[in-house]
Order: C-alpha cells, then sequence, then structure tokens
C-alpha cells in the first residue's frame, strides 16, 4: 500500500489534494478558476477539520514540517484563499475588483540586519 | 466665509483643528493637468527623500536592488557596500550612459555596464575601462557612478535625487519619523508580501484612495464589513489627525464586538494581522494609537509625497505610488509580518494576506474607472468631507511646493475658540 500523502487521520482530505499548492500565486490561480460549488466543498470539508489540523500541524516546526504534513498545510493556505470568496464575495473574484491577472505578486523572507 | 458658511451638521472637527487648510473644493484638474505634472516633478520628486526599499533586501555586502524612478527621470542602484553600508547611485555608466544594472537586484563584486565593460566598484569608483589605452586622457578618477543622496530611517532606505539636497532624512521626516521610530519595524519585517501593478491614473488619485476611510463603509462593504464601522460609529469616523509640514497621520476606529467569519476566526487565534479584537498596546510607542482608545485598528502614516506607513498591533504594511506619467502609476502595497513561529500562524498570516490583498483590489478599481472620466471637463472641482482632511492637507502641499512657497508649519488651532465660532 503507497504510503499515505496526508498525515493518516486526515487522510478523507486527499480528495482535495489539487488545493495543495506552495504559493500565492497557484492557490489565487486555483480560485480565480474554480467554481463557486467547488470552492464551496473545499472550504466546507477544510473548515470541518481545522480545529484538528492546526493544533497537529503545531506539533512541528514552520520550517521542518513533514512531506504529509506539508501538504496539509498547503491545504490550510488555500482555505485561507478561498475564505473571502465563499465568506465575503459569493464569487471567486472580487466582487467590483481590479484585475488579478494584472498584479504582481512578491514573497520575500528576509535577513534581519 | 469662513466663520460664516454653513456646515452639514456637526462636520468641522478636523477642519477646526487645522482651520488654515479652508473648506474649499478641490480644483479636477490637478489629476489631469500635464503641466502641474511637469511642475511635481521638478518641484517635489526631485527635491524630496522617496523610499526605495527596506535594508533587509541587501543584508550582505555587494547585495544590490534597482530602483527605477521614471519621475526623476533616472534609475538608481541601492547597494551594500564592503563597509557595510548602503550606498546610492544613478544606474547609468559614465562612457555613454548605458544602465548598468538591468536584473532588478542581485549580488555582485562589482558592476560591469553590459555594454562595453566598463567596470565599478561597490562604492562607485570606475575600477578597469577596456583598452584604455584608445582613450584621449581618460581620467578614471573623475568618471565614478554619479552618486545619490542616500539614509535610512527605522530600516527603510531612503534616496533623494538633488544633488544637494535643502535637509536630512532625518528632519524631512521630522515629528512623525521621530514618534514612529520605536515601532517595532525590524521585528515586524521578516517576512513580507508586495502586489505590484502598474495603474492608469494619476498618482494622486491612488494616494487619495488610501488617506481617507470614508469610502469603507460602501466600497468595503462586503470585504470588511463592520471592522472600522459600527452601529455607534457607521461611517467609520476617525480617532485622531495629525498633521505636519508635509507628512500627516490618522488614527482608525476599530470595531471591538467584530463578529468574524469562520476562518476570519481561526485566523484570529493564532496570530496578528490588521483587523482583530486584541487591541493590546503593550509594543506601542506614544505616537501610535495616540488616542490610546480600546477601539483601534491602525494608524495611517502619509509620508509625502507618496509612501504610506500604516502601523498597527502586529503587523504594518506600506503602500507607494510611483508616478510613470500624469496618467499612469506603478502602485505597489506590501504587508509586513513577523517570522511566524508555527505553521498555524503562517496559516494567519496568509488569510491576513489574501484579506489585505482582495480589499485593495475594491480599492484598485476605483482609481482608472475615475480617471477615465476626469479629463472630461464635466466636473471642475470636488467635494471633500471632514474626514478627508488627509487629502485636503496633501493637496495644499502639492500646491505650495509646485509654486515654490516655503513649506508653512501646520497651525494648530486654538480649539475653543473655533469652537466657540462654529
Amino acid at each position: 500500500m503507497p504510503k499515505s500523502l496526508l498525515p493518516a487521520q486526515f487522510h478523507e482530505l486527499e480528495q482535495w489534494l489539487a488545493w495543495s499548492l506552495a504559493t500565492e500565486k497557484e492557490r489565487s490561480a486555483k480560485r480565480q478558476a474554480s467554481t463557486m460549488a467547488d470552492i464551496k466543498v473545499f472550504y466546507d470539508a477544510m473548515l470541518g477539520r481545522m480545529e484538528e489540523v492546526l493544533p497537529y500541524l503545531d506539533q512541528f516546526s514552520v520550517d521542518a514540517l513533514p512531506e504529509d504534513a506539508t501538504r496539509l498545510f498547503y491545504l490550510t493556505l488555500s482555505l485561507a484563499e478561498v475564505a473571502p470568496a465563499v465568506e465575503q464575495f459569493g464569487q471567486p473574484s472580487v466582487v467590483d475588483g481590479y484585475d488579478i491577472k494584472r498584479i504582481v505578486t512578491q514573497h520575500a523572507e528576509t535577513v534581519t540586519t | 466665509m469662513k466663520n460664516g458658511s454653513t456646515t452639514n451638521g456637526n462636520g468641522t472637527k478636523w477642519h477646526n483643528k487645522y482651520p488654515h487648510l479652508g473648506r474649499d473644493p478641490l480644483p479636477a484638474e490637478v489629476f489631469t493637468s500635464e503641466e502641474q505634472f511637469a511642475r511635481e516633478r521638478e518641484q517635489i520628486f526631485k527635491k524630496v527623500w522617496l523610499n526605495v526599499g527596506r535594508a533587509e533586501q541587501i543584508p550582505h555586502p555587494g547585495d544590490y536592488f534597482v530602483k527605477d524612478l521614471a519621475i526623476c527621470n533616472t534609475s538608481v542602484i541601492v547597494v551594500r557596500g564592503k563597509d557595510g553600508t548602503v550606498k546610492a547611485f544613478h544606474n547609468m555608466c559614465s562612457h555613454r550612459g548605458n544602465k548598468i544594472a538591468w536584473d532588478p537586484k542581485g549580488t555582485c563584486q562589482m558592476f560591469t555596464c553590459k555594454f562595453h565593460g566598463w567596470s565599478y566598484a561597490l562604492n562607485g569608483k570606475l575600477t578597469f575601462v577596456p583598452d584604455e589605452e584608445r582613450f584621449f586622457g581618460l581620467k578614471k578618477e573623475t568618471l565614478s557612478m554619479t552618486p545619490v543622496a542616500v539614509d535610512l530611517w527605522a530600516g527603510f532606505i531612503f534616496i533623494n535625487v538633488d544633488p544637494n539636497p535643502q535637509e536630512t532624512l532625518q528632519d524631512y521626516l521630522g515629528e512623525l519619523g521621530a514618534g514612529l521610530i520605536d515601532y517595532p519595524f525590524g521585528e515586524l519585517s521578516a517576512t513580507s508580501t508586495s502586489w505590484t501593478t502598474e495603474v492608469k491614473a494619476n498618482w494622486k488619485v491612488i494616494k487619495d484612495a488610501f488617506q481617507e476611510v470614508y469610502h469603507i463603509a460602501f466600497l468595503h462593504r462586503r470585504s470588511i464589513p463592520d471592522s472600522f464601522t459600527s452601529k455607534t460609529n457607521p461611517y467609520a469616523h476617525c480617532l485622531d489627525v495629525q498633521l505636519y509640514p508635509r507628512h500627516g497621520s490618522m488614527s482608525l476606529y476599530g470595531n471591538a464586538d467584530l463578529k468574524p467569519t469562520p476562518v476570519a476566526a481561526l485566523a484570529f487565534q493564532h496570530g496578528a494581522f490588521v483587523i482583530r479584537k486584541d487591541f493590546s498596546e503593550s509594543r506601542l510607542p506614544p505616537a501610535v494609537n495616540p488616542t490610546r482608545s480600546k477601539e483601534w485598528t491602525l494608524d495611517l502614516n502619509v509620508i509625502f509625497p507618496a509612501f504610506f506607513v500604516d502601523v498597527s498591533e502586529g503587523s504594518y504594511f506600506t503602500h507607494q505610488f510611483m508616478p510613470l506619467a500624469v496618467d499612469r502609476t506603478m502602485w505597489t502595497s506590501t504587508q509586513y509580518f513577523p517570522k511566524a513561529k508555527t505553521p498555524a500562524q503562517q496559516f494567519s498570516q496568509e488569510y491576513g494576506n489574501v484579506i489585505f490583498r482582495d480589499v485593495i483590489l475594491e480599492d484598485g478599481r476605483t482609481f482608472e474607472e475615475t480617471q477615465s472620466v476626469l479629463a472630461s471637463g464635466a466636473k471642475k472641482e470636488f467635494h471633500l468631507h471632514d474626514e478627508e482632511i488627509l487629502v485636503r492637507h496633501s493637496h495644499h502641499v502639492i500646491e505650495q511646493m509646485i509654486n515654490g512657497q516655503p513649506i508653512a508649519a501646520v497651525s494648530h488651532a486654538n480649539g475653543k475658540e473655533e469652537v466657540a465660532r462654529a
């Protein structure tokens, strides 16, 4: 039997692994390309487990997550990404918003001098 | 008619504090006039200190970044020298003017022009000219990269393209800079996410949207309802305004009874970002949340002409509006967080980033929609609300500077006298 892609107790979330994306650019693109129905089922599935997921992830250092926990962690970041679509806008994109495709996003982990 | 004119309701609170700004409408042409834009370039952007980045971007000697400054007709290399100090140079070869550094950032031992291979040390000195013998009395010691005045404040790097800046950065930032210097910028700058886009709008159209919160109850009614407004403060009236000769601050109200959405509630439990219920003040210097209100979200700090440092309890964000042309602007907003100690904190920060991004996308839509009709001439002037006093102040300072007038100290009105007269 292949090694589980997610920690065993979160096995049922494996059907959402397409949302396990490392960067904001990928997560945002996935949100914009999805239907609200697809977003809502993912949102509901994740939200239902978050009270267990976050304490589970917090066993590990943010810089040293095992592979299966990393996938789970990226799912939580996608939940953050889709939350406004469900909770604020009722559609994938910002209602009456500036075209997100015209925005260049840069993330930096900086070193304090 | 300052004393005799009627006002709507009691809308004179900030006007009473700063009556020198008057109550006149704002001329619409300031956003479309090529002549005004040319004067802004010469009288403002080529004379004042401009933020170009943060020290963390270039931690080691040889680390550099390039800042293209169309409004100053130049590009600037900002580099950490071998001696550890930050230096800045016009990004232009002494030979025939080619831009020396083409990459937006990098690390190097020296700068070598890609055109003919002239090389410059990190201190700007010209060190090598290929086939030098065939030149005619070249004096290499006079052909360094042209320096640009550079200085740091709270880890922010500022440059001034004036060959002889009229004042030091410290003097330029003045009381605003002194009040904010003890904010924990270093610790809170461990991670940053920036959003950049070129907008077809005048830089002041964008700037003005970010220096008032009168719009929050409407433009942001979906994204952040009940965060900056409440039943007792439905129009997000601010807690305080402080104006300086050029800069300005506004302390923003926050609804302490905010009922967060499900994912927001998870994020609130695990970290810090702009909108939250924990109004602990333990780390804030007295100039931040100056009224020491428990119903506080953040302070807007408008550093003239086009840089905002908006500070909250556990994070801060910046806006920058670099003009490209009278109707084109490079807009960058950046949100900063401390290093996440746990995955749950990083989830919380990510939610903070997503909400911030989606909120500024709502702001962003207005810029081009506004600019697209500004030149119609249909409206000659715009009417400013009392809570839009930072907008009024900003245009007042711009008008003074482009007309070559000295910047007057801000006169604080005697509150009692003004109230009695109103």
